[in-house]
């Protein structure tokens, strides 16, 4: 054990008495092993879908094994799970050390490690087994949610205590932005994943339409700003310095970038939502928002790489300071093309297509992945208290990690703006180029393969990284050496009365401090006033862009003949749901000519108003369905469902052959009508006879299917649910009573 | 009458006007301080606190 006195700044070294403690770096182990193990998971993941687009037969004929199902786990566990863990490890590491006390309660960080890898595990479990809610990143169900709010909050109770308990007067820049990642992503999650219950793992959105969209992606774009970009800024701020050994080049910089970012983050959320049936106003305030964050993200940026001045000698020998320099080199060009994708006339050529998968992978894998990898290699000799095992493989997997990603980005940019030019392209006679919408899938697929090729260099690369982490924690010391560190108690604004009479003991258990009440006095303090006003910051803008939809009638108009679904279309909704179908079908055709020219009329917003949750899709692997129905026989559907290339020979959709021998719960439909009926959409009797209503509707959808030639005895069979709702999908404008209007 | 007939005829938009100056006012608040002359050593210290924070442990990697 050895005692080591530790500077402190400014005005708080004089005053104080000196107190000993010591820093918790068994959770920071913890943290970096999860890291790894999930990144590795995730990544495999993300190669069996990349594999299943090159080529359906690897879809298996195991359904919890298809595409749709397995794209959120993949999504779920590279920015949960590993950058997640990334975040967390770097987070315990330098907020103990930037505060210089140990972390506020040990069962908490337990708490909080065990929770978040339980929830992970839980998702692993769930979303192959089809229970979904179907928006993007927030696909986990209810009890998985609630269960994150409770670890988030436990976090969050760790990282304030910590700061209250302090022995550093100032917040370094990269603490501020943790605070605003911990704050924002619990409002975040607990708005967005609002819902109401059917059933153990199945809920309903509580918003509809346009306002669960708009809700969405408020969240979804804040997911990507509060935990894949403001985390990993504070983790730059922090271990960038490190390993260049100089401080960051301006902090005043930084301290601009952090609140820009604040200001400006949260309102960028709808150009994930252009020319869809969002209201206008919103989608522009959306792309302002984000053309704005191009001076923050790149001043930031630039900090961060000038943060080198007079070391760059030392990035040719250095591969930590080489993942670092490529880490903020991808935030600059993925934060260069974020806002270059939410201007209007770029995202209409961009949305839907690969272009924006390869814009995520080039933050995912270049920013947070190298940052990532970066900050371990640093972190491994400190917490293993032994020399890294190998340099030379720390080069090689940053090499083999670049070209990955660069085979990857390459590639599947190529592909996005080959389908986006293809799906608007017309001939000379003013008809669409290519009518058949599969022919615009075919000509990507080599870009596939690339993908493939890429991500593999990039997992190779991971492994490398696996076995170096393995490696020199097999030399760590028999026991690890915890230094006793040395720092002068923060000097107290006011001298608070001795919270116990002489003789009582103060208690030491975590229930016992929180009942004394003794940390309210700290509440004064700094660190809450800061947190309050971040919290502000992000409420008070996110409700000025959100509540006008909801409370402004003009905002979405309703249309008098969109109906509720009937009970049996309810049930094959909620297996489009359970399928994934919307990560590769959008329900949203846009008023673009070579949209209604190939799908048909655009969609209003007036026609999701009993849509929860919205299913308008992201991403278009196949073609939209927002006007599939009555496009074909109850047979084609079936048939299609059985084998999709018997109806499109090149189709890279998988089969759904069980939905012809598996049988439809009708009893479980109650429960779901119930549900939705609870939300105010108007089911009238059918919240008495659902089950009954539903068995009489897939009798007749049997009876047509047989009629034109299918199998008979398909009555109870899943695949008469799926035929009633796809035959049921933008049929309601297509009545003679369509008018539209602002009544309800 | 429901609520969203009353938001509707409100005209809220003014308010989200003021909401906007605020957030100006208090960004520029902000940035005016970081260039007051007073606050420059303190930033400069805080610039310094990522390095001031632990004794250095041996880190270079074995040679191979």
């Amino acid at each position: 054990m050895s005692a080591t006195v530790l500077p402190s700044s400014g005005a708080a070294v004089a005053s104080g008495r000196l107190e000993s403690f010591t820093y918790d770096d068994d959770i920071v182990r913890k943290f970096l092993w999860a890291t790894f193990v999930w990144g590795l998971v995730g990544m495999l993941v993300g190669l069996i879908i990349a594999l299943q687009l090159a080529n359906p037969i690897f879809n298996t004929s195991l359904e919890w094994l298809s595409f749709g199902r397995l794209r959120p786990l993949h999504t779920n566990a590279v920015i949960f799970a590993f950058a997640g863990n990334a975040f967390f490890t770097g987070a315990y590491y330098s907020t103990q050390r930037l505060l210089k006390a140990r972390m506020f309660s040990d069962f908490l960080s337990k708490f909080h490690f065990w929770g978040w890898q339980a929830i992970i595990v839980a998702a692993a479990v769930t979303l192959p087994l089809g229970f979904t809610q179907a928006k993007e990143y927030a696909e986990l169900e209810w009890p998985i949610d609630i269960a994150i709010a409770v670890v988030w909050v436990a976090f969050g109770v760790n990282f304030v205590g910590t700061m209250i308990r302090r022995r550093e007067r100032h917040l370094y820049v990269a603490l501020w932005f943790y605070i605003a990642s911990i704050v924002t992503v619990a409002i975040l999650h607990i708005f967005n994943n609002l819902s109401i219950p059917a059933g153990m793992f199945k809920s309903y959105s509580i918003y509809a339409g346009v306002q669960d969209a708009f809700m969405q992606w408020w969240y979804g774009h804040n997911a990507v700003a509060f935990f894949l970009t403001t985390p990993f800024l504070g983790l730059m701020y922090y271990f960038m310095p490190k390993a260049a050994d100089g401080p960051v080049f301006s902090y005043k910089l930084s301290i601009l970038h952090f609140w820009s970012l604040v200001f400006l983050y949260i309102w960028a959320g709808p150009h994930h939502l252009h020319y869809t049936a969002l209201p206008e106003w919103a989608s522009t305030v959306g792309m302002l928002f984000s053309v704005m964050l191009w001076a923050p993200s790149w001043g930031g940026m630039i900090n961060g790489l000038l943060t080198l001045r007079g070391a760059w000698h030392k990035v040719a020998e250095d591969p930590i300071l080489k993942f670092f320099v490529v880490a903020i080199t991808a935030y600059g060009m993925s934060t260069f093309e974020g806002p270059l994708l939410s201007i209007k006339s770029v995202n209409a050529l961009a949305h839907y297509t690969d272009w924006i998968i390869a814009h995520v992978h080039t933050g995912a894998l270049g920013w947070n992945g190298f940052l990532t990898f970066g900050m371990v290699y640093w972190l491994l000799p400190r917490l293993f208290q032994t020399p890294v095992y190998s340099k030379r493989l720390m080069e090689l997997h940053f090499w083999i990690a670049s070209f990955g990603i660069l085979l990857y980005v390459v590639a599947i940019y190529s592909a996005g703006v080959t389908q986006g030019l293809m799906w608007r392209a017309f001939d000379v006679t003013g008809r669409l180029a290519y009518p058949d919408f599969v022919e615009t899938v075919v000509r990507l697929l080599p870009m596939y393969w690339l993908r493939v090729a890429g991500g593999t260099m990039y997992i190779v690369g991971m492994l490398l990284f696996g076995w170096n982490i393995l490696m020199t924690w097999r030399r760590r010391p028999a026991a690890y050496e915890v230094p006793v560190v040395t720092a002068p108690a923060l000097e107290k604004r006011y001298v608070p009365e001795p919270a116990y009479p002489a003789g009582v003991k103060a208690p030491t258990s975590l229930w016992g401090r929180f009942a004394s009440a003794t940390w309210h006095r700290t509440w004064e303090r700094m660190p809450i006033t800061f947190t309050v006003l971040t919290v502000l910051a992000v409420v008070v803008a996110s409700l000025f862009e959100i509540l006008p939809t909801f409370l402004i009638k003009s905002n979405v108009p309703t249309i008098a003949s969109v109906k509720p679904y009937t009970p049996l279309e309810l049930a094959g909704r909620d297996m489009y749901i359970a399928e994934g179908c919307f990560n590769c079908h959008s329900q949203m055709v846009r008023p673009f000519r070579h949209e209604t020219e190939r799908f048909g009329e655009y969609s209003k917003p007036g026609e999701s108003v009993y849509e929860h949750p919205f299913l308008w899709g992201s991403r278009r692997i196949g073609p939209d369905l927002a006007r599939v129905g009555g496009k074909y026989p109850h047979l084609w559907h079936v048939r299609h469902f059985n084998e999709p290339t018997s109806i499109t020979a090149r189709s890279i959709m998988p089969a759904y052959p069980h939905f012809l021998t598996k049988t439809i719960n009708f009893e479980e439909i109650q429960s779901r009508v119930d549900a939705m009926a609870m939300l105010g959409v108007p089911y009238g009797d059918a919240v008495n006879r659902a089950p009954e209503m539903a068995r009489a509707q897939a009798a007749e959808i049997a009876a047509e299917i047989e009629r034109q030639g299918g199998p008979a005895g398909l009555s109870d069979k899943q695949i008469v649910a799926m035929v009633a709702y796809m035959q049921r999908l933008g049929m309601d404008i297509k009545t003679p009573a369509a008018t539209v209007g602002v009544a309800r | 009458m429901k609520l969203s007939d009353i938001m509707g005829h409100a005209n809220l938009s003014f308010y989200a006007e003021v909401a906007m100056v605020i957030f100006l006012i208090v960004f520029l608040t902000v940035a005016v301080r970081l260039f007051l002359p007073s606050r420059q050593q303190a930033l400069r210290d805080a610039a310094r606190l990522p390095l001031d924070d632990e004794p250095t442990i041996a880190a270079a990697p074995r040679k191979d």
